[in-house]
């Protein structure tokens, strides 16, 4: 759980981090943008954040912070749910003013309980007289204000006011504290700040020209959240530093719950976060998923039944089976030659890592740039490729080579370039010889240079020959005749070189990109059970509720309940029966009706058993077992009682669900 | 050919459903409920008989909530970790919820909000973690400075800890959006475990992006088929007599302690409306009419005393007056026709 806790804390501090230097160039622009307006209309920043709203909470408050270290101490947040009406948001506002000059000031308490009387008091007026106290206060200033006020800030630092959610304020408190504060503007320097999820046109939807006219906007487009995915993903997942990894269905499902259903990147985070945990509850053998040096000491101090552990894993039995057979029996019963060999797994697994990532974004190289992405634009799918089964065995990849061997000069070159960098700046100590043998190739392809010019000045005579005739039919039989020339000549230099670069590519996918499943102990560091995950994260009660009422047994494991198809037993519990009989009707249903179908399949049920001189309390008791399946159906949400109809009620749903 | 067979289907499917809603004449049978010659029964009745009736497959079901009892020590670790649990599934969750409550949570402190109950608001919720959880005594201008408040206490103190269990979050009392906002930033706060259960279908429409964000749930999938006794006990039904409405023998127990003239008033009154019953738009009988016919019975003898008669029938809430379009005042009885019905019988017998 340490560990755990440790991880999740180190990848937070990480994504953190990642989304302040996100953000910062962003941020420039709006700060720098602040400090030069001054007009006679309010300044307004529009800030155009997507969808995600989920994920403008951290933004927001980085861009706080910006602002108060450089601009202004004079910040507001205001968000739409604590703002119903013009008066809340002025008591806010001022609250959050006036807390916010303490903060930066650092003022005694004193001065804050004072501050939080004045919160009643809430009009524009006591805000500017506020505005003006405190603007003397620095312009005449004790040292200690100056020092903040001036030395940061110039003398009279505009007041800036964010809405979070534009669209969900309400337009008359919008309209009002537009028209309120612009009469104010000379008196009090004010910047509003809008947070945008849709489109820029919601300004105009929301204000009426009049109040529009008054806000002086300008738009700032914030990075697309899938931008942010795949930064993440570059640096969660490909980096060698995390030793705990994602399978390829986890990710997938990842992927598709941020690309189908929210975008949100704090959502993705939280799946990841679920995934650490599941893996470190579940998994006994995961206390090895950590650093290499870490997690070898722990293999020394495995129990015996840890080791039991490790010789149960499927991908350890495979390893053991293709062993010798001393060696097969020394595995299987003695845990001191089990740990020096897992320990020796543990290593290859680890270079295997710091291979792995380098040489697939080689690949990435090559096959972002070909046409139509055969294996897909972001190295994210590559990366889900490869997982997913021998890359070198698919389709895709057949004819990305395919197309790369038909790349031309300039491209392969750069390309080469950008791997060599890739290759060197990488831990792992194999590339060495990678890393020669490209720059080989580089400095042949200089070389060439000159020679393919010549060929250039070849290739570009022949059209001329063609120019000459202007017949047809001769064209086109130059042109066969070109055409078998060119297949019976022998290859350029240039293209032998070529053929070889990708050769040698080739051979690197081979060696490097074996998928992580046919590796030995993969279990430890990789998660790949995705139904936890699309049941804890994406859950359908919908289709839970079905179940149970369509088909008991599923969760009852009662022979008595075992049905085939569409028929339910009339043994199944009152409320399935209640169900079934209710999916039969259309948009009313008659109670009574109802209520007689009903005791008539539960009196089939008991039938035999039933004697006649009971049978008025037996009806009693049907009687009262029905008004418990309705009520709860009414609970659950599928009926309501109807007035259309005496004694009728409405179905809410439709068809079999 | 599959997908297209699968898009004809649904089309198909699609066409029903309007075909279904287009018009507003449904065919049911007429029949009611109270032909059958079954009584309503009351809510204690219906508990009585409900005991009687054995729970089926009470070995299955004890078995399937074992299971769930299980994932306690998860969730515990779950809800350390920042995430809260909401279960979902048929079947009552409120067992389940309890014994989590007795075998985890018995040291910590912890607050229990029954959602069902009818009369349960956001504002008791919170009052109830304002006033035994953090000992404040004080009231608060609106919800939104209370839960502020709790929200800075909780922040200065990182040693309070309180584990909130909701049953039936999705409630009529709770599913406004006001409320979920609420439950949903006291959720947001990290000291704070939040364990839920929602049981209607469409519950999950509650929250919207920016509510999830903040309740961050992990979803469990409880079916226990256990009865849904407490929640539905608050359910109104057509198929139970309501404790709301007048029941027969709240009726006859007023009447009872009245004067025989003040009854006979009241027997006028029931006659008449039963009288009139099938027409539809029956506004009820008007106070000069009443006055006249009574006053023809011997039972008043001036416009005064009906008056004061009716008043006192209405404090009983044995009549309503609703004024029509004319401006005259009309009286009805506010109960349903078969109970007054079984009440003229009675009286009729006792006479």
């Amino acid at each position: 759980q340490q560990i755990q806790e440790d991880l999740n804390k180190q990848l937070f501090d990480n994504l953190v981090s990642f989304l302040r230097r996100s953000h910062s160039g962003f941020q420039e622009k709006t700060t720098e943008w602040t400090c030069r307006m001054k007009t006679r209309e309010i300044p307004t920043a529009a800030l155009v954040l997507g969808v995600n709203v989920t994920d403008h909470d951290l933004t927001f408050k980085s861009l706080t912070e910006v602002l108060q270290n450089n601009v202004t101490p004079y910040i507001a947040l205001l968000e739409a749910k604590d703002c119903p009406g013009i008066k809340n948001l002025m008591r806010k506002l001022i609250g959050q003013l006036m807390n916010c000059q303490v903060d930066v000031d650092s003022l005694e308490e004193e001065d804050y309980v004072q501050v939080s009387q004045n919160r009643i008091p809430c009009s524009m007026t006591s805000l500017i007289s506020w505005y003006e106290s405190v603007t003397k206060k620095t312009d005449a200033g004790t040292p200690r204000k100056k020092r903040t006020s001036s030395s940061r800030h110039w003398k009279s630092p505009p007041v800036v006011v964010m809405f979070q959610d534009m669209e969900s304020f309400t337009t008359r408190v919008l309209q009002d504290f537009i028209v309120i504060s612009s009469q104010h503007i000379h008196e009090l320097p004010l910047v509003l700040i809008f947070g945008i999820a849709t489109s820029p046109m919601i300004i105009h939807n929301l204000l009426p020209h009049s109040v529009s006219s008054l806000l002086c906007i300008e738009l700032f487009q914030s990075l697309s959240c899938k931008e942010h995915l795949s930064t993440i993903i570059d640096k969660l997942l490909l980096t060698a530093q995390f030793p705990f990894k994602l399978g390829e269905k986890v990710l997938q499902v990842l992927i598709n719950i941020f690309l189908y259903h929210d975008f949100s990147v704090q959502n993705f985070i939280k799946g990841f976060q679920l995934c650490i945990l599941e893996h470190f509850f579940c998994q006994p053998l995961s206390v090895l998923c950590c650093q290499l040096g870490d997690a070898k000491k722990k293999v020394n101090s495995l129990s015996h039944n840890q080791c039991e552990n490790v010789r149960r894993l499927p991908s350890f039995r495979r390893y053991v089976e293709s062993q010798a057979s001393e060696q097969q029996i020394a595995l299987l019963t003695e845990d001191n030659f089990l740990k020096e060999t897992i320990q020796k797994l543990l290593e290859d697994l680890h270079i295997y890592h710091e291979n792995y990532i380098p040489v697939l974004r080689c690949l990435h190289v090559f096959t972002s740039s070909l046409p139509k992405y055969p294996l897909g634009k972001q190295i994210r799918e590559l990366h889900c490729a490869c997982l997913e089964n021998r890359v070198w065995e698919t389709e895709e990849y057949e004819s990305s080579l395919q197309l790369a061997r038909m790349l031309n000069r300039s491209d392969l070159v750069t390309m080469l370039q950008q791997c060599v960098e890739i290759l060197v700046s990488s831990p792992g100590k194999e590339f060495d010889e990678a890393v020669e043998k490209l720059k080989e190739f580089l400095t042949q392809f200089h070389k060439l240079e000159e020679e393919a010019f010549q060929e250039w000045d070849v290739s570009v005579s022949s059209p001329k020959e063609l120019q000459k005739k202007t017949d047809l039919y001769h064209l086109q039989k130059t042109l066969l005749e070109l055409k078998e020339s060119r297949r019976s000549k022998k290859l350029t230099k240039f293209e032998m070189l070529r053929f070889e670069v990708i050769e040698y590519i080739d051979s690197l996918v081979r060696n490097y990109l074996v998928p992580a499943d046919h590796k030995t102990l993969h279990e430890i560091m990789y998660f790949n059970t995705a139904s936890v995950l699309r049941e804890h994260l994406n859950a359908a009660p919908r289709i839970a509720l079905h179940t149970a009422l369509n088909n008991p047994y599923s969760y009852l494991e009662n022979q008595a309940l075992k049905s085939d198809g569409g028929s339910i037993s009339n043994k199944a519990p009152d409320i399935c029966i209640v169900y079934k009989l209710h999916l039969e009707c259309g948009r009313l249903i008659n109670l009574s009706d109802w209520l007689e179908a009903f005791s008539t399949v539960v009196m089939g049920a008991e039938g035999p058993n039933a004697d006649a001189a009971s049978s008025d309390h037996v009806d009693d008791v049907i009687h009262a077992r029905f008004i418990r399946a309705v009520s709860e159906l009414e609970l659950l949400g599928f009926i309501k009682p109807s007035k259309q109809k005496a004694d009728h009620m409405a179905r809410l749903t439709w068809g079999g669900c | 050919s599959a997908r297209k067979n699968k898009k004809d289907k649904m089309s198909n499917l699609v066409e029903e459903y309007f075909e279904a809603h287009s018009s507003s004449k449904v065919l049911t049978s007429d029949r009611m409920l109270q032909k059958l010659r079954k009584r309503r029964l009351d809510q204690q009745t219906l508990h009585d008989l409900l005991k009687k009736a054995p729970l089926a497959y009470a070995a299955e079901i004890k078995d399937l909530n074992q299971q769930h009892e299980s994932l306690f020590s998860k969730w515990m670790l779950q809800l350390h970790l920042g995430f809260n649990v909401v279960l979902y599934g048929l079947g009552s969750k409120r067992d389940l919820l309890e014994k989590f409550r007795t075998s985890v949570l018995q040291d910590s402190v912890h607050l229990v909000v029954n959602g069902y109950f009818p009369s349960i608001t956001v504002r008791s919720i919170l009052n109830s973690i304002t006033e035994e959880v953090l000992n404040h005594t004080g009231t608060f201008r609106s919800p939104l400075d209370q839960l502020e408040f709790i929200i800075r206490r909780f922040r200065e103190d990182s040693s309070l800890e309180l584990y909130v269990l909701i049953h039936n979050l999705d409630s009529h009392m709770l599913r406004g959006e006001r409320s979920q906002q609420i439950l949903a930033q006291l959720s947001s706060l990290p000291s704070v475990y939040l364990i839920a259960s929602i049981d209607h279908i469409n519950a999950p429409l509650m929250w919207d992006q920016a509510k999830l964000s903040l309740y961050n749930w992990l979803w469990y999938e409880t079916t226990t088929f256990k009865p849904y006794v407490e929640e539905t006990s608050y359910e109104n039904s057509l198929l139970v007599q309501q404790a709301g409405a007048l029941a027969l023998s709240s009726l006859t127990h007023v009447l009872r302690s009245l004067t025989p003239n003040a009854r006979g008033i009241f027997r006028l009154l029931a006659q008449y409306q039963l009288e009139n019953k099938d027409i539809p738009s029956y506004p009820g009988l008007s106070f000069q009419d009443f006055y006249q016919q009574c006053r023809e019975a011997f039972l008043v003898n001036s416009d005064l005393t009906l008056r004061a008669q009716l008043t006192e029938f209405r404090d009983h809430k044995l009549i309503r007056t609703k004024r029509g379009a004319d401006g005259v005042e009309y009286l009805l009885i506010p109960v349903d026709d078969s109970t007054l019905t079984d009440f003229l019988q009675k009286e009729e017998e006792e006479v």
